[in-house]
């Protein structure tokens, strides 16, 4: 049975398609087939983690919504740059970032359903063990959907009142749509303050389990956006958090 | 409505998008979009011009939830479906014994637009013959023809929830084609069947199968029959219930055209189709069923819309006589379920 991970936050830069390229590398490094969904139509950048070029794209997810391209039409095989062997696989569906077809969509809208659709039908055709989908933040029609076909919904947290409060707005949302497994991720936790005690008080906060906790990292903000992280330090400390959520998705 | 409601009611619409049952909706869309066979009503001009690639499936429930897939928007024209509704306000404008007396109840081997009545009592043999429906326009009250017409569309709107229009150009088309329908009429005119106000009754039925609606209005008139004739979503009453068994069981004897029977073995549920590619189905106490899709069989029933009730009818137990334990269950199949897997 294919498993639909959703990685959200409220707000924007917490690191959302961060986390979701390093956990999907890693997963699909223990041998999984795994797909990456870039449903942020509005600010795509997935794409750049990954290092699939622009000129590359020639078909996205938008192709798709547009009625002009099944999604699988739409998925790059990015394993090859990341050190995936054996049976794994890592395919990304990114969205256009064409200023002319970011406007489309925002002018436009769609009909969210395909979202649904499309993610069904591209698990069946690429014989998918993990679908992840890196989403807009806030609340929206698109985050409602995604959080509602997810079977584990990873939200990501930064440890700042703003958050606290959108993200306990978010986990009544997530729990109205009948989600069954969320899970927290504290990111950019400041170094003066001590993990456990923070871990613990968010857990207590939320009643939701935290499943990592990353501080505020120079070595991260350096490769932002450069190439999947755990592929290129594979035994630094942050990598090793990574796959306790790893693990964790995977149980 | 409080912050909750509001909450709770967009996240409901979210969870109906998401559910496995549409999903499997989406699946059965997808196997039954390919099938090539049959063909578009061609009698007038404006029915011709149907893409038959045009399919569209919905399914609303009497908890008042609506899982559509495919063209579930576009309009197309009611045409015989609309029978079955209008003979429930026939009914509800003057009573059963007066209905009795005026239109029969019996399934005819006949084609749909026979010249023939029954010959002891020259009533045409039941409502969804041309005959049958044409008797019962006539009996639909008002002191006009736009009085009678505006009624009609009132009742549409308890059933569907939104305000119905006719097709000016089928509606013509129809009218100025309908020579044999006026033959009928004149035929039970000379019995005394029909009032004398004849060219208004028939311009009436002209525009009772004009009348535009969409997949998912054929599957809240179903829902709305299924939940004892009070639409699911909007609590309006579309009609009185002690005739929503009346109109369910012609749809059961008669709905199907000349494959009545076939249907009613196969499929079971009480059902309706019009040549505009539409079909309305009726799970009592369950759900409704809408379909569109313009290629027709050699009887004049959608050939996909066929498919679609038949495979739903046996997988989710809908035949009415059905008492086996079928292999899905629908409650499960709408609510989701940890076991259960639609990916």
């Amino acid at each position: 049975m294919p498993k639909v991970i959703a990685i959200h936050s409220y707000r924007g830069g917490t690191g959302k398609s961060n986390l979701t390229a390093n956990l999907a590398t890693m997963v699909a490094q223990q041998g999984y087939r795994v797909g990456v969904v870039d449903t942020d139509l509005p600010s795509p950048g997935i794409h750049n983690i990954f290092g699939l070029e622009p000129e590359m794209m020639t078909k996205t997810l938008n192709s798709y919504l547009w009625g002009e391209a099944e999604l699988a039409d739409a998925a790059y095989d990015v394993s090859k740059s990341l050190d995936i062997a054996g049976a794994g696989q890592l395919f990304l569906v990114p969205s256009s970032c064409k200023a002319n077809d970011i406007a489309r969509v925002l002018k436009d809208g769609y009909d969210v359903r395909l979202l649904n659709d499309g993610f069904r039908q591209l698990v069946k055709t690429l014989e998918l063990d993990y679908l992840f989908i890196d989403t807009h933040p806030g609340l929206s029609k698109e985050t409602f959907l995604t959080i509602a076909i997810s079977h584990c919904l990873l939200l990501i947290v930064r440890p700042d009142k703003q958050d606290y409060q959108g993200t306990a707005v978010t986990l009544d949302v997530a729990r109205q749509l009948n989600v069954r497994h969320v899970q927290l991720v504290i990111n950019k936790a400041l170094s003066s303050v001590e993990p456990q005690a923070l871990r613990q008080k968010v857990e207590e906060t939320y009643s939701v389990p935290v499943a990592g906790l990353f501080p505020l990292s120079e070595d991260i903000v350096q490769l932002a956006s450069e190439g999947v992280f755990c592929a290129r330090y594979p035994k630094h400390p942050i990598t090793q958090e990574f796959q306790a959520v790893a693990r964790r998705i995977m149980e | 409505m409080t912050n909750t409601g509001e909450l709770k009611a967009f996240a409901d619409s979210i969870t109906a998008a998401t559910s496995p049952f549409r999903n499997y909706l989406s699946d059965l869309h997808r196997k039954y979009l390919p099938l090539t066979d049959g063909a578009v009503a061609d009698y007038i001009p404006e029915l011709a011009l149907a893409d038959p690639s045009w399919f569209g499936v919905a399914v609303a429930t009497v908890d008042g939830q609506v899982f559509d897939v495919g063209d579930c928007d576009r309009t197309f024209t009611i045409q015989s479906i609309s029978k079955a509704f209008v003979y429930g306000l026939a009914l509800e404008d003057n009573g059963r014994d007066y209905v009795n007396s005026k239109v029969g109840v019996e399934p005819t081997g006949e084609a749909f637009n026979a010249i023939v009545l029954d010959e002891t009592t020259n009533r045409p043999y039941n409502p969804m013959v041309n005959a049958g429906a044409i008797a019962t326009a006539d009996l639909i009250k008002g002191k006009d023809g736009t009085e009678r017409l505006k009624r009609m569309l009132d009742m549409f709107r308890r059933y569907t929830g939104r305000d119905h229009d006719i097709n000016v150009p089928v509606f013509l088309s129809e009218k100025s084609t309908g020579n044999r329908n006026r033959a009928i009429a004149y035929l039970m005119l000379n019995f005394g069947m029909v009032g004398d106000r004849i060219d208004e009754t028939l311009d009436l039925y002209f525009q009772q199968c004009s009348i535009l609606v969409n997949a998912r209005d054929l599957s809240l008139m179903a829902a709305t029959l299924a939940n004892g004739g009070v639409n699911p979503i909007t609590g309006d009453r579309a009609l009185d219930q002690r005739y929503v068994q009346d109109v369910v069981s012609i749809m059961l004897t008669c709905g199907m055209y000349d494959s009545s029977g076939d249907w009613a073995y196969r499929v079971g549920m009480p059902a309706k189709s019009g040549v505009g590619g539409g079909i309305t189905a009726v799970s009592p106490g369950k759900l409704g069923i809408g379909t569109f899709s313009p290629p027709l069989d050699a009887k004049g029933n959608s050939l996909r819309g066929i498919q679609v009730c038949q495979q739903l009818s046996q997988e989710f137990g809908l035949h009415p006589f059905n008492v086996a334990a079928p292999p899905k269950d629908l409650a499960t199949w709408i609510k989701g379920g940890e076991g259960l897997d639609s990916w």
